[in-house]
């Protein structure tokens, strides 16, 4: 039986850093547009953010999800209106050129001007009030950056989208995402956002979708009908949405990710901030290693110890000298998105390759060897039997025990499931039309072609913005 | 009716987890613990879910041959595939949890002078 019958010229599923742009794009340029969102509304300021009530109410299955492989990868994927802007550190990057340049040229783009979107991401740093933080850094991100100082390494601090009050310090900042943002600006051009709604699969006759089937927040069957859908769920999500729907052809076989590898690192000044991250960020590696700051709330630093909890958990018992720090690398390795048929989540799988699995170890001695420089007397890397790093000489022991099966391996930055190209095996189009249909198109991260060695976000966006522009255009050429 | 994931076995096994490893956190707090990890347990990703349901069954079939606390103690230290990601789930989740509610714990679970 079906609760509810919906319909909307332009149907947008999800609103994250994908889907809000969209929405805005569209609405404002006069289109009827409906956007479902499968989480709840959460305003900031609600919850304390990297908490585990943010992880309850924000975060897809409570924040525990991972990709198969040897090992897993442990990967968070937001789920509330707004997306993962709603949950991440807000940090900050255009795409750089090089990766601008292999993308046209790996993956033929057409219309794909460096210009144009960086002109979007111009717009869009303004919109999200991109900025660095006012006054004195945060301890930790400061430790970052001393310890590179003294290294030589070249380092960096991250923009954010957040507004800081007048006369505030690094901390006081509150996130420009989607919800203070792009949702706000399709609402009030006529768009609108309806949240715990869930699309379960999209109705096709022929080449062009007609249908949406889906739950209402109570679990009862809706339906929408549409001119058109744009597809914005994330590079998890829009795969398994697309695959149950019969497209299946090159879709989720290209999951991209920058893998991390972690330590926690004692300090012997109170170093822990619980409820925001570093915002420096080592460069000197990039793109192939980046260091930057974790999340280090207690719960979060017991987490880091986990591993070899019998010599490291006594640390914790100091945790405000704690905090956590990430090694990230582009990695060479695909994943796969596959919905499974009567599974109502899809199963996600990684493979790191050899080259993977040295760069994260080597990762993670030089990280150890940056905090070690920045004063941290004990460093505890978060993989099983890792020693106590205190000196120097304690890093080959660590280059010596180091096996990635013991380690504790995650990602926050997952892309690349549904990429955009004009080569036989690209499932879109140069602007996010899926292949073998007229109406269905998909815009959020799931179209980067890989993984682009900075924070995502501002690709994400930049391409959303490109993409629903190119729609405005094509359909009103058409009509 | 049986349910699956099987929230009993894993109840136990999780329980006889964090008394393993944080053997003073009180009574209270460890089933406390036990809760939130049988709530993030029950809302994991199907296919997650079915694969710790299926390990729970094993671990917990060689639970009542060897005894429960006797096979935590034989697990926790060792890498076994599937075990030793379901160990790691468990240990993950509690440790996470008592910290993120009761930061001022020692290492043993024992609640510290700091905390009201």
């Amino acid at each position: 039986m079906t609760a509810g019958a919906l319909d909307a010229e332009v149907l947008v599923i999800g609103s994250g850093a994908g889907g809000a742009p969209t929405a805005a794009v569209l609405a404002e340029a006069g289109f009827d547009v409906l956007v479902l969102e499968e989480g709840p509304m959460v305003r900031q300021g609600d919850v304390v953010p990297f908490s585990l009530e943010q992880m309850d109410r924000q975060y897809r299955s409570g924040g525990v999800t991972a990709a198969l492989g040897f090992p897993a990868i442990a990967y968070t994927e937001g789920c509330c209106a707004g997306g993962g802007t709603e949950v991440n550190s807000g940090l900050y990057r255009r795409p750089p050129e090089n990766v601008l340049a292999r993308w046209r040229r790996d993956h033929g783009l057409v219309d794909f001007d460096f210009d144009d979107l960086y002109a979007i991401c111009d717009e869009i740093e303004l919109e999200l009030s991109v900025q660095t933080v006012p006054g004195e850094l945060t301890a930790a991100s400061d430790a970052l950056r001393r310890g590179a100082d003294r290294l030589g390494w070249a380092n960096d601090e991250i923009p954010r989208w957040m507004i800081y009050p007048h006369g505030a310090s690094a901390t006081d900042g509150r996130r420009r995402s989607m919800t203070e943002t792009y949702l706000p600006r399709a609402t009030a051009a006529g768009g609108r956002l309806m949240t715990g709604y869930r699309v379960d699969r999209l109705v096709l006759d022929g080449r062009r979708a007609t249908r949406a089937l889906g739950r209402d927040p109570d679990g009862r069957a809706i339906t929408v009908d549409f001119a058109h859908v744009v597809v914005c769920g994330g590079a998890i999500q829009t795969p398994a949405l697309l695959q149950r729907s019969g497209l299946r052809r090159h879709v989720g076989t290209t999951l991209a990710v920058h893998p991390t590898v972690k330590l926690a690192a004692r300090f012997a000044e109170e170093i822990n901030v619980a409820d925001d991250v570093a915002v420096h960020q080592v460069s000197e590696f990039a793109p192939d290693l980046s260091f930057g700051g974790s999340a280090s709330g207690p719960g979060l630093a017991a987490l880091a110890l986990s591993d070899s909890w019998s010599r490291f958990g006594p640390a914790i018992e100091d945790w405000r000298r704690l905090t956590v720090y990430y090694a990230a690398i582009s990695s060479e390795g695909r994943g796969t998105v596959r919905a499974v048929r009567g599974l109502r989540d899809p199963l996600v799988t990684y493979r790191l390759t050899r080259r993977d699995r040295a760069m994260l170890g080597r990762g993670l001695a030089r990280l150890a060897l940056l905090t070690l420089e920045a004063g941290a007397t004990e460093v505890y890397p978060s993989y099983r039997g890792a020693p106590v790093v205190r000196r120097r000489a304690d890093l080959a022991t660590l280059q010596g025990t180091f096996a990635l099966a013991r380690a504790s391996v995650m990602t926050v930055h997952l892309c690349s499931t549904v990429p955009i190209g004009e080569g036989p095996t690209a499932p879109t189009d140069s602007h996010g039309l899926v292949r073998g249909t007229s109406n269905v198109r998909v815009n959020d991260a799931s179209l980067l072609p890989d993984a682009p060695g900075v924070n995502p976000q501002g690709s994400v966006m930049a391409l959303a913005v490109r993409n629903a522009r190119h729609f405005v255009d094509t359909i009103k050429r058409a009509s | 009716m049986p349910t699956f994931p099987p929230h009993g076995l894993i109840a136990e096994f999780s329980d006889k987890v964090v008394a393993h490893d944080l053997p003073e956190l009180p009574p209270e707090r460890r089933a406390e613990v036990v809760a939130f990890i049988g709530r993030r347990v029950a809302g994991l990703p199907s296919p997650m879910r079915i694969g710790v349901g299926v390990v729970s069954v094993v671990v917990g079939g060689a639970g009542r041959l060897v005894g429960t606390s006797r096979l935590v103690r034989g697990v926790t230290g060792r890498p076994l595939p599937g075990v030793g990601d379901y160990v790691r789930l468990v240990r993950s989740l509690s440790y996470a949890y008592v910290w993120d509610a009761w930061p001022d714990t020692a290492a043993t679970g024992r609640p510290l002078g700091r905390q009201s």
